[in-house]
C-alpha cells in the first residue's frame, strides 16, 4: 500500500512535467495545425543556458528566471525563423520543417559548444525525502506538483479569463473565422508560441535539475514524453494535454516497477504502440481540432 | 470479370497507351539508372577506397529512397516508418545470413534454433523480404483503418510508432540482435564484394517505381493523393492503391536494408533509427517525392552536399577563420538546413513531379503534333439507357437537426432532373446521401436495380453514380487529360458492360483538347467546372449527379453550360440530376423539377408547373401561402 502511494506520487511528479511539455505542444496544434517536433530543443537551448550560467558560478535560483526567459525567446525565434513561412503548407511541409529545427538546433550545439556531455551541479536538497505517514516522498516530487499546479491554474485564467485566451481559443476552435472576426493571426500564433515557451521552460526547470547535464540531444526524450502524451491527450486539447501528461507519469512508473527487467526497455515502445492503436481504431476520436469540410 | 469491352475498348488507348506507361518509363528507367551508375564510376575512377565506399553507399541509399517514395510520392501520406521495415530486413537477412560459427560467438542463445541457421545471401534476402511484408501487411491495414490519406496525421503516428517500437524491440532483444552496442556482424572478409548485385538491384527498383507510377493502380493512387473524396466519387478506392503501393515499396527498401547490412558488414539498432529515416526523408523531399526522377537527384544532392560538408570539416581543409565553422555538427547544419529550406521554399523539391522520360516524350510529341492535328470524327453517342434512379423517404439527423425528412426524387432513364431550394433546403444533402457521403437515418436509395443506400463512396460511384462538387474537387496536380483517364480507368475495370467515348471525344466536347497537358490547378474557373464535368463523364455513370455546377458563373457562361452539360450526359447516355440556384440554367436544362424546402419535397413537376407553384413561391419568396416559417436564408 505505501509502496504504491509511493509510485503515485512519483508517477504524478514525472506526469506533472510531461503535462507541461504536452501543454506547449497543444497550444500549438490548436493554433497551426503543426505537431511540433522542435519542442525539446526549448529543453535543449535550456540546458545549455544552465551550463553556461552554472559556469559563471552563478545560483540555481537565478537560474529559474533564465531558464524561462530564454525558453519563450527560443520559442519566438523559432516561430520567426522556421514556422512562420510554412504557416497555411500541408503538415506533411511542417512536420518536416520542424524535424528541421530540430537538426539545425542540435548541429549549432555541436559545432558551437562540443558534442560532448556536459554536467553540472543538481541541487541537492531537492532530492532529500521526508517521510509522511510512512510513505518517503522526495521534495523533487512536491514541488514539481506544488509548482505545476500553480502554472496550470495560471494557464487556465490566462485562456478562459483573458483577451488573449479568448482569441487563442477562437483561433484554435476555426482560424479562418477567428481572423474574419479580427483577432490577428500574427499575434495569436507568437502569443501561442511564448506561452509554449514558457511551459516549456518551467518543465525545463525541473527537468535539468533532475538530469543536470546538457548535450545536443538533451530535449530527445523530453520532446518524446510531451508529443506521446499529448497524442494521448488527443493533440489539440489542452485539458487532454495535462491528463494524457499524468496518465503517461503514471503508466511508466508502474509498468517499471512492475515489468521483468528484460521489458522495461520496452516501456516507451509499448505506450507507442497503445497510442498507434488508438489512431487505427478511433481515428476521429484522436485529433479534436479538425478542418472541417463542406462538401 | 476483366474482360474489356470491344466497342469501349478500341478507341479508349488511355489504359494502354504504350509510349506513355511501358516503353517511355524503361526507357526512362535506362536512362536514370546509366546516369547514376555512370557518374558514381567516373566518380571512383579517380579515387581510392573511400570514393568506392561512398558512391556504395549512394547507389544503395538510391534503393531505399526510391523504394520509400513509392509508397510516399503516389500516395501523399506520410511514413516516418519506412525505415523500421528497413530494420526489420536488416535483422532478418543479417540472422539468416551470418554463418553458424560466427553465431555462436555472438548470438549463441539466438531463440528457435537461428543460432544453427545458414542460408546463402540471396535466400536470406528472400526471407527478409518475406518477413518485411508481413509486417508491412499489418501496418497497412492499420493505416486503412485509421483513414490514412495525404498529409493525415494519424498515419504519421503510426508509422513513426513503428519504427520506435521496433527500435525498441531491436535494442531489448539481445539475444537475437546483439543489443544496442555491439549489434551483430558478420566475421571480417565475409561482407558483399563488387557491386553487381548493386547494380542489378537498382536497376530492378527504379524501373519498377517508375513503372509504378504509370501503372493503373498507381495513377488512381496519384489521383486520391490530390483529393482522397473526389477520387472515391469516380469510383476509386483509395485503400487498395494505398496497401499495393505499401507493399510495393517495403519490398524495394527491404532488398536496399539488406544491401546495406551486407556492405556495411554489421547492424545496430541505430543504423536504421531516427537518422537515417530523416536522411532518406531528406533525400526523397529535396528532389521532390512525387517523381523517381526526383528521389534519385535528392540522393545525388544530398550525398554530393554531406560528402562536402564533411570533407571540408575534415582534416583536408584548414582555414583558421572559419574554425568554428568547419567542426562536427556542419552535416547536421547541412541536413537541417536543406530540410529546413525545401520546406519553406520549394516544399514540392527540385522536380516536384517532372520526370525525365516524360519530358523527353512531351517533346518528341509536340513536335509531332505540330505536323498532323486531325480531330478525330466524333463516334456515334450510345442509345441511351433505361435505367432508373430512385430515393425514397430519406432522413437525415445531424445532432438534434434534422436536415431530410422523408425526402425523394428520381431519374429516369436518360432525363434531366433538377433539385431546387433555398438555401438549408437540404439539396445538398440529398446528393451526399445518393452519392454515400452521408450515411442516412432511414430511406433508400436504389439505382439501376441495385441498393446502394449507406454503400460506401467509391462503391456507388461503380454502381453507375458518379457526382461532381459545389466547391470544385479537381485532383490538382495532375494533367488535365490524366484527369478524365483516371476515372475512365476505373470505368474500364468496373463498368465494362457500358460503352462511352474516349478521354479524347469528351475532352474536345467541351473545348478542352487543347489545354490537356495543363495541371488541372492552373485551370480558370469556368474550364475546371467543365473539366469536372468531363471527369465525371469518363466514369460512365448512369446518372450524372451535379452540385452548382454554374456557381459563379456569368449568366452567358451558364447558358453555354446548359448546351454542354446536354451534349455531355447525351454522349455517355446517361441521367442527369443536378442542384443549382440559378433557376433559369434550371428552366433551361431540366425536364422534371423536385423542390425541396426544409428536408422535404414540396413539390414535383415540370419547370413551367414549378414556377407557377404557390408552394415554390412561398418558399423562395416567403409569402403567407406557405404557412408560418422562418425566412429563407441569404
Amino acid at each position: 500500500m505505501t509502496e504504491l502511494l509511493q509510485q503515485l506520487v512519483d508517477g504524478v511528479g514525472r506526469g506533472s512535467i510531461y503535462a507541461l511539455l504536452a501543454l506547449g505542444i497543444a497550444v500549438i496544434f490548436g493554433v497551426m495545425h503543426l505537431v511540433n517536433f522542435a519542442h525539446g530543443e526549448l529543453i535543449t537551448v535550456s540546458a545549455y543556458v544552465s551550463y553556461a550560467l552554472f559556469t559563471l558560478g552563478l545560483h540555481w535560483w537565478a537560474l529559474v528566471p533564465a531558464i524561462l526567459v530564454c525558453s519563450m525567446l527560443t520559442a519566438l525565434g523559432i516561430e520567426f525563423a522556421a514556422f512562420r513561412w510554412v504557416r497555411n503548407s500541408s503538415d506533411f511541409t511542417m512536420v518536416l520543417t520542424s524535424f528541421g529545427v530540430h537538426f539545425v538546433v542540435q548541429a549549432v550545439f555541436i559545432m558551437g559548444v562540443s558534442a560532448n556531455r556536459r554536467t553540472f551541479a543538481r541541487p541537492s536538497w531537492l532530492f532529500e525525502t521526508v517521510n509522511a505517514a510512512g510513505v518517503n516522498l522526495e521534495i523533487y516530487d512536491l514541488v514539481v506538483i506544488g509548482v505545476t499546479l500553480i502554472t496550470l491554474a495560471a494557464t487556465v485564467w490566462l485562456v478562459r479569463r483573458t483577451m488573449f485566451g479568448m482569441t487563442l481559443r477562437a483561433a484554435a476552435e476555426d482560424f479562418e473565422a477567428a481572423r474574419l472576426m479580427g483577432v490577428r493571426s500574427n499575434r495569436v500564433i507568437r502569443g501561442a508560441f511564448v506561452l509554449s515557451g514558457m511551459l516549456a521552460g518551467v518543465a525545463a526547470v525541473f527537468w535539468l535539475m533532475r538530469t543536470g547535464q546538457a548535450d545536443p540531444t538533451a530535449g530527445l526524450t523530453p520532446m518524446l514524453k510531451g508529443v506521446l502524451a499529448a497524442l494521448i491527450g488527443g493533440l489539440g486539447s489542452l485539458g487532454g494535454a495535462v491528463l494524457g501528461g499524468l496518465a503517461l507519469g503514471l503508466v511508466e512508473v508502474l509498468l517499471i516497477s512492475r515489468l521483468p527487467d528484460g521489458l522495461v526497455g520496452l516501456t516507451d515502445g509499448m505506450v507507442f504502440l497503445c497510442i498507434a492503436l488508438l489512431f487505427v481504431f478511433r481515428p476521429q476520436g484522436m485529433i479534436t481540432i479538425r478542418r472541417a469540410e463542406r462538401v | 470479370m476483366r474482360a474489356v469491352p470491344t466497342t469501349a475498348g478500341k478507341g479508349c488507348g488511355m489504359r494502354s497507351d504504350p509510349a506513355r506507361h511501358v516503353l517511355g518509363p524503361i526507357l526512362g528507367s535506362l536512362l536514370l539508372f546509366g546516369l547514376l551508375v555512370g557518374g558514381a564510376l567516373a566518380y571512383t575512377s579517380t579515387g581510392g577506397a573511400a570514393r568506392d565506399d561512398l558512391a556504395t553507399q549512394m547507389l544503395i541509399n538510391a534503393i531505399v529512397v526510391t523504394g520509400i517514395g513509392v509508397y510516399v510520392g503516389n500516395t501523399g501520406v506520410m511514413s516516418f516508418g519506412h525505415i523500421g521495415f528497413g530494420a526489420i530486413a536488416g535483422y532478418t537477412f543479417a540472422v539468416l545470413a551470418i554463418s553458424p560459427e560466427r553465431k555462436a560467438q555472438i548470438i549463441p542463445d539466438a531463440p528457435g534454433g537461428l543460432a544453427g541457421v545458414s542460408l546463402s545471401p540471396a535466400v536470406a534476402t528472400l526471407v527478409a523480404i518475406g518477413v518485411t511484408l508481413v509486417a508491412a501487411v499489418v501496418i497497412g491495414l492499420g493505416l486503412t483503418r485509421s483513414g490514412a490519406r495525404t498529409g493525415a496525421i494519424s498515419s504519421a503516428v503510426i508509422t513513426l510508432a513503428l519504427l520506435f517500437v521496433v527500435h525498441e524491440v531491436a535494442r531489448n532483444w539481445t539475444d537475437l540482435t546483439g543489443g544496442g552496442r555491439s549489434g551483430i556482424s558478420f566475421s571480417l572478409g565475409n561482407k558483399l564484394e563488387g557491386r553487381t548485385w548493386i547494380y542489378v538491384l537498382l536497376f530492378a527498383s527504379i524501373l519498377v517505381a517508375r513503372l509504378f507510377r504509370q501503372s493503373r493502380v498507381g495513377r488512381l493512387a496519384q489521383a486520391a493523393r490530390e483529393d482522397d473524396l473526389a477520387a472515391r466519387a469516380v469510383g476509386i478506392n483509395p485503400a487498395a492503391g494505398q496497401m499495393i503501393a505499401l507493399l510495393l515499396s517495403v519490398v524495394i527498401v527491404a532488398v536496399g536494408s539488406a544491401l546495406r547490412v551486407y556492405v556495411l558488414g554489421v547492424i545496430t539498432p541505430r543504423f536504421f533509427f531516427f537518422e537515417y529515416t530523416l536522411i532518406t526523408l531528406a533525400m526523397l523531399i529535396v528532389g521532390g517525392r512525387n517523381s523517381v526522377t526526383g528521389a534519385l537527384l535528392g540522393v545525388v544532392v544530398m550525398t554530393i552536399g554531406l560528402e562536402g560538408m564533411r570533407y571540408v570539416a575534415g582534416p583536408d581543409v584548414n582555414v583558421a577563420a572559419l574554425d568554428w565553422l568547419l567542426r562536427d555538427g556542419l552535416t547536421g547544419i547541412f541536413l537541417g538546413g536543406a530540410m529546413l529550406g525545401f520546406m519553406i521554399f520549394r516544399s514540392s523539391g527540385l522536380l516536384n513531379d517532372w520526370e525525365l522520360d516524360a519530358w523527353l516524350l512531351r517533346r518528341r510529341r509536340r513536335r509531332r503534333a505540330l505536323r498532323s492535328e486531325d480531330p478525330r470524327p466524333a463516334p456515334e453517342s450510345p442509345p441511351p439507357q433505361a435505367n432508373s434512379l430512385a430515393t425514397s423517404a430519406v432522413t437525415v439527423d445531424f445532432g438534434g437537426f434534422r436536415a431530410l425528412e422523408g425526402a425523394h426524387v428520381g431519374v429516369e432513364g436518360a432525363e434531366v432532373v433538377g433539385l431546387i431550394g433555398p438555401n438549408g433546403a437540404g439539396k445538398t444533402t440529398l446528393l451526399n446521401v445518393i452519392g454515400g457521403v452521408v450515411a442516412p437515418a432511414s430511406g433508400r436509395c436504389i439505382a439501376a436495380g441495385r441498393d446502394l443506400t449507406g454503400a460506401p463512396t467509391h462503391v456507388v460511384a461503380r454502381g453507375g453514380l458518379v457526382r461532381t462538387f459545389q466547391n470544385l474537387r479537381l485532383f490538382g496536380s495532375l494533367t488535365v487529360q490524366e484527369n478524365v483517364e483516371v476515372a475512365a480507368l476505373v470505368a474500364e475495370r468496373h463498368r465494362p458492360a457500358r460503352p462511352g467515348p474516349d478521354a479524347e471525344t469528351l475532352l474536345r466536347g467541351v473545348g478542352l483538347w487543347e489545354l490537356r497537358d495543363r495541371r488541372a490547378r492552373e485551370l480558370d474557373y469556368g474550364n475546371a467546372r467543365r473539366l469536372e464535368l468531363v471527369r465525371a463523364a469518363a466514369a460512365r455513370p448512369d446518372f450524372l449527379l451535379l452540385d452548382e455546377p454554374t456557381s459563379g458563373m456569368s449568366d452567358a457562361e451558364s447558358l453555354e453550360m446548359i448546351h454542354r452539360v446536354r451534349a455531355t450526359a447525351a454522349a455517355i447516355g446517361a441521367g442527369v440530376l443536378v442542384i443549382d440556384h440559378d433557376l433559369n440554367f434550371i428552366i433551361g436544362i431540366c425536364d422534371r423539377v423536385y423542390t425541396l424546402d426544409q428536408g422535404k419535397v414540396i413539390a414535383v413537376g415540370t419547370p413551367e408547373e414549378i414556377q407557377s407553384n404557390p408552394l415554390v413561391q412561398a418558399a423562395y419568396l416567403g409569402s403567407a401561402l406557405g404557412g408560418p416559417r422562418t425566412p429563407p436564408g441569404t
